[in-house]
């Protein structure tokens, strides 16, 4: 989000605080997160993609939702209703493309036949999903496997760029010209990961019947939409139905998380980009000193730029009466590797616990491995995929096995250790000092594309170059 | 039905045993357990395990956190609501 963006919907919140008597909260945050998806879509080098990937956003959150009806369940009133309001804004955003300049998309939208031709498949297909497919075990590990796909799509370079060149193609540009970044779907990481988790809870029976207004704000809820938090939906959608009046004291709340997050943002990781470490100043530095420097500087410019954008996203969801979880719970002043990953995208490292560790290690724990194996896989595996959902490159995923390698040898000092007293004060800050350098270390592989890179990098820290 | 005191009794042998190895501890009903870090990820799996196994309460990997439950007390009345 811009600076720009984010007055508006702080401007928003406000007017929309002093109408709470007149208009329905509820319908007022499915409206402005409907219309937020595309205005916050950056523009596609695929021509009109800056359309199309928001509409597909919303178009996946509504099959997900009919397959994920209950058994019993019928559409109401109020569900048909939003099934149109999606159909109708597509259709009228689609129709300003008569207007000469774009109002709310970065380019021209496409045209509006078109546009209504794929309304028309959709709303047939999520009436095949809701009526045949609804709740089939089969169709809901599809639907996750499916939704996972385009994830990797989007991340691996050479799938990308491949799908990239299909599109020019069927759009009539130059399919030579492809790059791996010419699709940038504004939020699908985060969307990706609160479908798959409504499909797996609905396939273990533990998903609640939400109606479609709010299972699609909750999907593509604004403030969350660029970088999460990654909210569950059972704690999001009593949110919107409970009763808000925007007083003092909630005014007061959200406009410090929204100041504190602007400043760390805009000031302090804007401030520290001018010499955190980067490809190119990493290649001019030979100081070991310099070169520390260099890293700490991006150590915190991540945290800040980070942790102030998930400020911001709390500010302003408390705005509109929404408590999103928090993010950052002090991750640097964390003792060792398994506290840091309980305070550092907090709500990013749940999501890998629910979905994929916890279901690894009860398989491999009732299948009778030793402890320290069921470890070891548990920890490396979950680090290497939180590292490859970064990007499908080799920089992130040693990146995230140089976590779980810590976190696994963390484990088993921590399990040596059982039963002995507390540690002293002087090796609390010890712990806390050696936790920062290892994550520090493990930046270099985050913020460096080329290993080799890397590796020099590391041996000019280490004083070995 | 299973009484709760007896879940808590039986619970805090457990974890006090098998997952903290400090058999001569004894945790209080309102202690934070996960977000005071008592037990860590793989852990919580075992107690899963455990009171699967103990009193036929599935728990499932989507309620391992801190907002499900933190305190013994709060494991205990989650088992208690899906046994019988």
């Amino acid at each position: 989000m811009t600076l720009q963006q984010i007055f508006v919907f702080a401007a928003l919140g406000l007017l929309a605080g002093r109408a709470y008597g007149r208009i329905s909260r509820p319908w007022l945050l499915f409206a402005a997160s409907v219309l937020a998806v595309f205005w916050l879509q950056p523009a596609a080098l695929v021509r009109g993609f800056d359309f199309w990937l928001p509409a597909a956003s919303l178009g996946l959150a509504a099959l997900v939702w009919a397959l994920t009806l209950p058994p019993d369940a019928r559409p109401s009133r109020e569900d048909k209703l939003a099934a149109a309001a999606l159909a109708a804004g597509a259709l009228l955003l689609a129709a300003t493309r008569y207007l000469g300049t774009p109002i709310l998309t970065a380019s021209r939208p496409p045209q509006v036949e078109l546009v209504a031709a794929l309304a028309a498949v959709l709303a047939l297909l999520a009436w095949l999903a809701a009526r045949s497919l609804r709740g089939r075990a089969a169709a809901l590990g599809a639907a996750t496997l499916a939704v996972l796909a385009i994830l990797v799509a989007l991340k691996a370079e050479p799938l990308a760029r491949g799908l990239n060149a299909a599109l020019r193609s069927l759009s009539g540009q130059d399919p030579a010209l492809a790059t791996a970044l010419d699709l940038n779907w504004l939020g699908f990481s985060y969307i990706a990961f609160r479908l798959v988790h409504a499909l797996r809870d609905r396939a273990a029976g533990r998903l609640a019947h939400y109606s479609l207004r709010d299972f699609v704000t909750y999907i593509v809820f604004f403030p969350a939409l660029t970088a999460g938090p990654i909210e569950r939906v059972e704690r999001f959608v009593p949110q919107l139905h409970a009763s808000f009046l925007l007083g003092a004291a909630e005014l007061q709340a959200a406009g410090r998380r929204l100041v504190t997050g602007l400043f760390m943002k805009f000031v302090l990781a804007d401030a520290l980009a001018y010499f955190a470490l980067n490809p190119a100043l990493a290649a001019e530095t030979t100081s070991t000193l310099w070169m520390w420097l260099l890293l700490i500087a991006y150590a915190w410019r991540i945290f800040f730029d980070f942790a102030g954008y998930t400020h911001i996203a709390i500010g302003l969801g408390l705005l509109f009466g929404v408590r999103l979880p928090e993010n950052f719970a002090r991750p640097y002043s964390q003792p060792n590797l398994t506290a840091f990953w309980n305070s550092w995208h907090i709500t990013l490292a749940q999501w890998f616990r629910a979905y994929f560790f916890n279901p690894l290690t009860r398989f491999l724990r009732t299948h009778n491995w030793p402890v320290w194996a069921v470890v070891l896989v548990g920890q490396v595996s979950t680090m290497a995929l939180i590292g490859l959902w970064h990007g499908i490159t080799w920089n992130f995923l040693i990146w995230g096995l140089w976590h779980g390698v810590g976190l696994f040898v963390h484990s088993q000092f921590a399990a040596a250790r059982k039963g002995r007293p507390a540690p002293a004060a002087w090796q609390h800050a010890f712990s806390v000092f050696a936790t920062f350098i290892y994550v520090a270390l493990g930046w270099v592989w985050f913020v460096l594309p080329q290993p080799a890179q890397a590796l020099q990098v590391l041996r000019v820290l280490l004083g070995l170059s | 039905m299973t009484d709760k005191n007896d879940i808590v009794a039986k619970l805090n042998t457990y974890i006090t045993q098998e997952i903290l190895k400090r058999p001569d501890k004894t945790l209080t009903a309102d202690e934070p357990l996960i977000s005071g870090g008592l037990i860590d990820s793989f852990s919580l799996v075992d107690l899963a395990l455990f009171a699967e196994q103990t009193w036929g309460a599935r728990i499932d990997d989507t309620e391992l956190n801190a907002q499900t439950f933190d305190t013994l007390n709060q494991l205990a009345d989650l088992i208690a609501s899906r046994t019988n």
